[in-house]
C-alpha cells in the first residue's frame, strides 16, 4: 500500500465529521486540516507549510498558549522532522477542556479530534506501509533506527528461576489464573545432563509482528510512536487470529469474566497517551498479551517509571534490562556491552573473529518477525524439554496450565465461576 | 451421456409445492428439533462467553484457541463452493445431465454460506462488534488480514450465487405461475419485478458470465485461495504452512459438495417420487465424479504424507508423524476411499450400482471430510514451530456446545430445503423444457 492513495476520503471523512461534531471543537477546521495532512503524506504539501497554515488557528479554537502546550514555533520547526505532525497529535491530544471529566473520556475525546483531523490517520497510513516493506512502526530495523524502540535484553545466564517477575506483571496488570503474559520456562537441553535452563519469555514485539498483519480489524497494531504491539480492547472481535499467527505463544484469550473486575481497574492503567484502551487485562471475549507496561510507558505511573518494567522491576538477579534500543546508552545495549567486554575474543592471532565470544540470540529468529527480545546465553535447541523448575508456578500464587482453571470454569458455569 | 428428461410434465417438477404430508411435517420437527437444542446450549455460550467451549490458549495454556468451530467453518465454506462450481460447469459446458441438480446445488451453496456464516459468528468472542469493529477496518485492513480477504470474497460470492439463482428463478416463475400457492402472491410479485420475456435472452447470457466468473473464481480464489491461505500463509504452525493447501482444500470441498448433492437429490428424489425427473443416470454420473475428486483428495493427502516424514524438518515431521499416528485420520480417509472404489467399481460393473448404498457412503465422505478438516485445524495449532512449553501439544476433544452447533447448522439447511421447496421449484424447467420453448401456459 502506498500512502498517497491513503487514507481514503469519503467514507472516513463522513465517520470523521461525525466524531468531530460529537466533540466542541470546530468540525470545518478539522476536517480541512484531516485533508491536509493526506496532502503531507503524499509529499504534495510540506509538513512546515501545514503546520503555518494552521498554527494561528489551532491556538485560537483550542484556547492554548505557547505554556499550556508545547506547540513548536512554525518558524523554527525543522521541515524534515518526520515526528512534528505527531508531536501536534499528541499535544492535542493532551488537552482537558474539563478537570471534572474522566481521564478516559477526555483522552478519547483529545484523540477524536486528532484522529479526525487526520494526524493519528496519518500515522495509522504510515504504520501500515511500514508493515509492507518490513519497517513496522516506529520500530527501524537497526540499533540506529529513529525516535524510541523499546525492547528488552534477557540474561539467562543471571536468571535463577524464582518466577518474581511472573509474579509481579500477574500483580500488575490484574490477570487471570494462568495468563502468564510472563511466562518462565525452566527446561532441560540436549548433551546437558540434568542441569536445568531457564528462559523468561514476554511478548516479543516484533518488528516484522504476524499478529498485527493477520488482525482482520486492527486491533492488534504496533504502536508508532515506541514500537510497542499492543491490542485495542474496544476493537478487537476476539477471532484469535493473532494468537495462532504468533509463533511464540504469547497471547492468552480471555476466555470468560476477567477474576479482577472492571470496577477494581484504575483508568490511568487502561489508556494510553493515544486514548485507546490498551492496558492492563483484557474484558471478556478480547485478547491480551504483555505490553511492556505501556501505562508505564506513558508515565502513568509517574515519571520515573518511564523505561521499566514491573517484571525488570522485581528480579533481583540482574536478569531482565528494558530500555529503548535505538538508545546506545539505555540499560538493554549497556548489558549487552558490559556483558560482551567480559568476554572478549582472541583478536590478536584470529583478527576476523568477532569481538567477543558472547552467545546472543533472538527466539527463533529464522521465523522473520524480527524481535524486540534479545537473550544473552543458549537458545534451546529443538530437542530441548520444560521440565520443573525450583519454584513451582502454584508456589508464587501462580497457574501454569490454564485449560485446567477454564475446564473448572466451563463445568462451573451455573455458579457464575470465572476465569 | 446426455439423458432427456424433458418428457416429464410441470406437474411434477410443482409436486413439492402443491403437496403436503406428515412426512413433510415430520422432517420439518427434526430440523427445527436441531435448531433448539444448539440455540439452548449457545445461549449458554451468550451468557458465560467461550469459557464453555473447550478451546484454551495453545502456549502454556495447553489447549487449542481454534477448533471444531472454525473446521465447521471450512466444511461449509467448501460444501458451498463445491456446490456452486458444480452448478456453473453444468451451465457453461452445457452438462445437460445433470441439469435437475443444478438448482439444488445452487440452494446448498446458499444454505452452506449461511451455516459458515453462523459458526465465523459464533467463533469469535465479541459478535457484537463484528459489524462496528469489521466495516469501519475494512478499507485499511482488506489488504492485510487473511481472514478479511475471506469476509470479502464469501460476500461477493454470497451476492454473486444470490443473483444467479434469482436470475434462472424469474424464467421459471413467470411459466409456472398458474400452479405456485396464491398466498405467496406478493412475494412472486417482488420476485418478478419489471420482468418481460424478453429479458430471457439477455439473462442467458448474464448467467452465462456468472457462471463464468464462478468457475474462474471459486476453485484459484476461494477454496483453492483465500480459505487455504488463512493457515498457509502463518509462520508458526509447521502443519499448516505450503503451498499443498490450496489444492488439498479445493479437493475437499469438491468431494463434500458432489456428497451433499447426492443425499440432497436422493432425498428429493425419494420424498417426490421423482424417478424420472432425477433419473438413475444422474446419481451414477456424480458418483463418477466423486470417485474422481475423492482419488484427488487422497493423492494429495499422500503428497502431504510423504514430503512430511520422508526427509522433512524436525517439527513439520513431528507434525506428520502424529498425524498419520492419530485414528480419525484414517477413519477420514478410509470413508473417503470407501467411497472412492465404489464410484470406480460401479462403472466397472453398472449392476452393482444402488443409489441408497452411494447416499450411505457420502454421508460417509462428508463425515470424513469434517473430520479431516477438524484435525487439520487442530493438530496443526498443536505442533507449533516453538515446542518448548510443556503444554505443547495441548488437548482438545469439543464440547457439548460446539458439538451441538454442528447439529444446529445440519438443521438450518434440512429447514432451508423444506421451506424453499414449498415455494420454488427446486429443479428448473430448462430441465424438462429445451431453452427457448415458446411459452403457451
Ligand atoms: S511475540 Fe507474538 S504477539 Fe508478540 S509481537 Fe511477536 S507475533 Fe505478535
Ligand atoms: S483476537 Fe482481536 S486482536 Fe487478535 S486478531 Fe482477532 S480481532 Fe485482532
Ligand atoms: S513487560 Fe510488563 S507486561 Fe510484559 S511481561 Fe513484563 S511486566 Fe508483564
Amino acid at each position: 500500500m502506498s500512502t498517497d492513495e491513503s487514507p481514503p476520503p469519503g467514507d472516513d471523512e463522513e465517520r470523521n465529521r461525525r466524531l468531530l461534531d460529537e466533540t466542541e471543537y470546530d468540525t470545518e477546521l478539522g476536517l480541512e486540516m484531516g485533508r491536509d495532512a493526506q496532502r503531507v503524506s503524499a509529499g504534495e504539501l510540506s509538513e512546515l507549510e501545514f503546520y503555518r497554515r494552521y498554527h494561528d488557528r489551532i491556538v485560537e479554537e483550542f484556547d492554548i498558549d505557547d505554556r499550556e502546550i508545547d506547540l513548536p514555533d512554525p518558524d523554527e520547526a525543522d521541515p524534515d522532522d518526520v515526528g512534528f505532525l505527531d508531536r501536534i497529535g499528541s499535544a492535542l491530544q493532551g488537552i482537558d477542556p474539563d478537570g471534572e471529566e474522566s481521564r478516559r473520556s477526555v483522552m478519547k475525546k483529545g484523540a477524536a479530534a486528532a484522529g479526525a483531523m487526520g494526524i493519528a490517520g496519518w500515522g495509522t497510513a504510515q504504520n501500515a506501509a511500514g508493515q509492507g516493506d518490513g519497517e513496522g512502526g516506529g520500530a527501524g530495523g537497526g540499533d540506529e533506527g529513529e525516535g524510541t524502540r523499546w525492547g528488552m535484553t534477557i540474561n539467562l545466564n543471571n536468571c535463577d528461576g524464582c518466577l518474581a517477575c511472573m509474579a509481579a506483571c500477574d500483580q500488575e496488570h490484574n490477570l487471570s489464573r494462568g495468563a502468564n503474559w510472563m511466562y518462565v520456562f525452566a527446561f532441560e537441553d540436549e548433551g546437558q545432563g540434568d542441569e536445568t535452563n531457564f528462559l523468561p519469555r514476554t511478548c516479543q514485539h516484533c518488528t516484522d509482528s504476524p499478529c498485527t498483519k493477520v488482525c482482520p480489524v486492527g486491533a492488534r497494531h504496533t504502536r508508532e510512536e515506541d514500537g510497542l504491539v499492543l491490542t485495542d480492547y474496544d476493537i478487537c472481535i476476539g477471532c484469535r487470529y493473532c494468537e495462532v499467527s504468533c509463533p511464540y505463544g504469547v497471547n492468552y484469550f480471555q476466555w470468560g469474566e476477567p477474576d479482577v473486575p472492571e470496577s477494581e481497574v484504575d483508568d490511568d492503567h487502561q489508556i494510553d497517551d493515544r486514548g485507546r484502551w490498551v492496558g492492563s487485562r483484557p474484558p471478556e471475549g478480547v485478547m491480551g498479551k504483555c505490553t511492556f507496561c505501556v501505562d508505564r510507558q506513558d508515565g502513568q505511573m509517574g515519571e520515573d517509571k518511564i523505561g521499566t518494567t514491573a517484571c525488570e522491576e522485581a528480579c533481583t538477579m540482574d536478569a531482565i534490562h528494558f530500555g529503548d534500543l535505538n538508545d546506545p546508552e539505555s540499560p538493554p545495549n549497556q548489558h549487552l556491552d558490559e556483558y560482551r567486554e567480559g568476554q572478549d575474543n582472541d583478536l590478536s592471532e584470529f583478527p576476523n573473529r568477532k569481538e567477543h565470544t558472547t552467545s546472543t540470540f533472538k527466539l527463533m529468529e529464522e521465523r522473520g518477525t524480527e524481535p524486540n527480545v534479545r537473550f544473552v546465553g543458549n537458545e534451546p535447541s529443538p530437542h530441548a524439554e520444560q521440565v520443573e523448575g525450583p519454584v513451582a508456578y502454584e508456589d508464587m500464587g501462580l497457574t501454569d496450565d490454564r485449560k485446567e482453571v477454564l475446564d473448572e470454569g466451563a463445568s462451573a458455569t451455573q455458579g457464575g465461576e470465572s476465569a | 451421456m446426455s439423458v432427456d428428461v424433458t418428457g416429464v410434465d410441470r406437474d411434477t417438477l410443482v409436486r413439492p409445492i402443491q403437496t403436503f404430508s406428515k412426512r413433510y411435517l415430520a422432517a420439518l420437527a427434526v430440523g427445527l428439533g436441531l435448531i433448539g437444542v444448539w440455540l439452548v446450549f449457545y445461549y449458554q455460550q451468550l451468557r458465560h462467553g467461550l469459557i464453555v467451549t473447550n478451546l484454551s490458549d495453545w502456549g502454556s495454556g495447553g489447549g487449542v484457541p481454534w477448533g471444531l468451530y472454525i473446521g465447521a467453518f471450512i466444511w461449509w465454506v467448501g460444501i458451498a463452493h463445491g456446490g456452486i462450481i458444480l452448478s456453473a460447469a453444468v451451465r457453461l459446458l452445457g452438462m445437460d445431465t445433470y441439469q435437475p441438480v443444478a438448482r439444488l446445488a445452487e440452494l446448498l451453496t446458499i444454505a452452506a454460506l449461511t451455516c459458515a456464516g453462523l459458526f465465523i459468528l459464533i467463533h469469535v468472542g465479541r459478535p457484537d462488534r463484528l459489524v462496528t469493529s469489521v466495516v469501519p477496518a475494512w478499507p485499511t485492513r482488506v489488504q492485510w488480514s487473511p481472514l478479511m480477504w475471506d469476509v470479502t470474497v464469501i460476500t461477493a460470492y454470497f451476492v454473486l450465487t444470490a443473483t444467479y439463482l434469482a436470475l434462472t428463478i424469474r424464467y421459471d416463475i413467470h411459466r409456472l405461475r398458474d400452479r405456485l400457492p396464491s398466498p405467496l402472491d406478493p412475494l412472486y410479485d417482488a420476485l418478478m419485478v419489471g420482468y418481460s420475456e424478453k429479458e430471457d435472452e439477455v439473462v442467458e447470457r448474464m448467467v452465462w458470465w456468472i457462471a463464468f466468473a464462478i468457475i474462474i473464481m471459486a476453485p484459484l480464489l476461494l477454496h483453492g485461495g483465500v480459505i487455504p491461505w488463512l493457515f498457509a500463509l502463518l509462520p508458526s504452525m509447521a502443519g499448516w504452512a505450503g503451498g499443498v493447501q490450496g489444492p488439498s482444500f479445493l479437493s475437499i470441498a469438491l468431494t463434500s459438495a458432489v456428497s451433499g448433492i447426492i443425499i440432497i437429490a436422493a432425498a428429493f428424489r425419494y420424498a417426490y417420487g421423482w424417478d424420472e425427473l432425477i433419473p438413475d443416470a444422474v446419481f451414477r454420473g456424480l458418483s463418477q465424479w466423486l470417485g474422481f475428486f475423492s482419488l484427488i483428495f487422497l493423492w494429495l493427502q499422500l503428497q502431504q504424507v510423504i514430503t512430511g516424514i520422508f526427509a522433512a524438518p524436525t517439527t513439520l515431521q513431528h507434525a506428520t508423524e502424529v498425524k498419520i499416528a492419530t485414528p480419525l485420520y484414517w477413519v477420514a480417509i478410509g470413508l473417503v476411499a470407501l467411497a472412492m472404489l465404489y464410484a470406480f467399481a460401479t462403472s466397472l460393473r453398472p449392476d452393482l450400482f444402488d443409489i441408497r448404498t452411494m447416499v450411505a457412503l457420502s454421508v460417509g465422505v462428508l463425515a470424513g471430510t469434517l473430520a479431516e478438516k477438524v484435525l487439520f485445524v487442530v493438530e496443526g495449532l498443536q505442533h507449533a514451530h516453538f515446542a518448548l512449553y510443556d503444554g505443547v501439544p495441548g488437548a482438545y476433544v469439543p464440547s457439548p456446545t460446539e458439538l451441538s452447533a454442528l447439529l444446529g447448522t445440519i438443521g438450518i439447511v434440512v429447514l432451508f430445503f423444506l421451506v424453499v421447496s414449498k415455494v420454488i421449484p427446486v429443479v428448473e424447467l430448462h430441465a424438462i423444457e429445451d431453452d427457448h420453448e415458446e411459452v403457451n401456459p
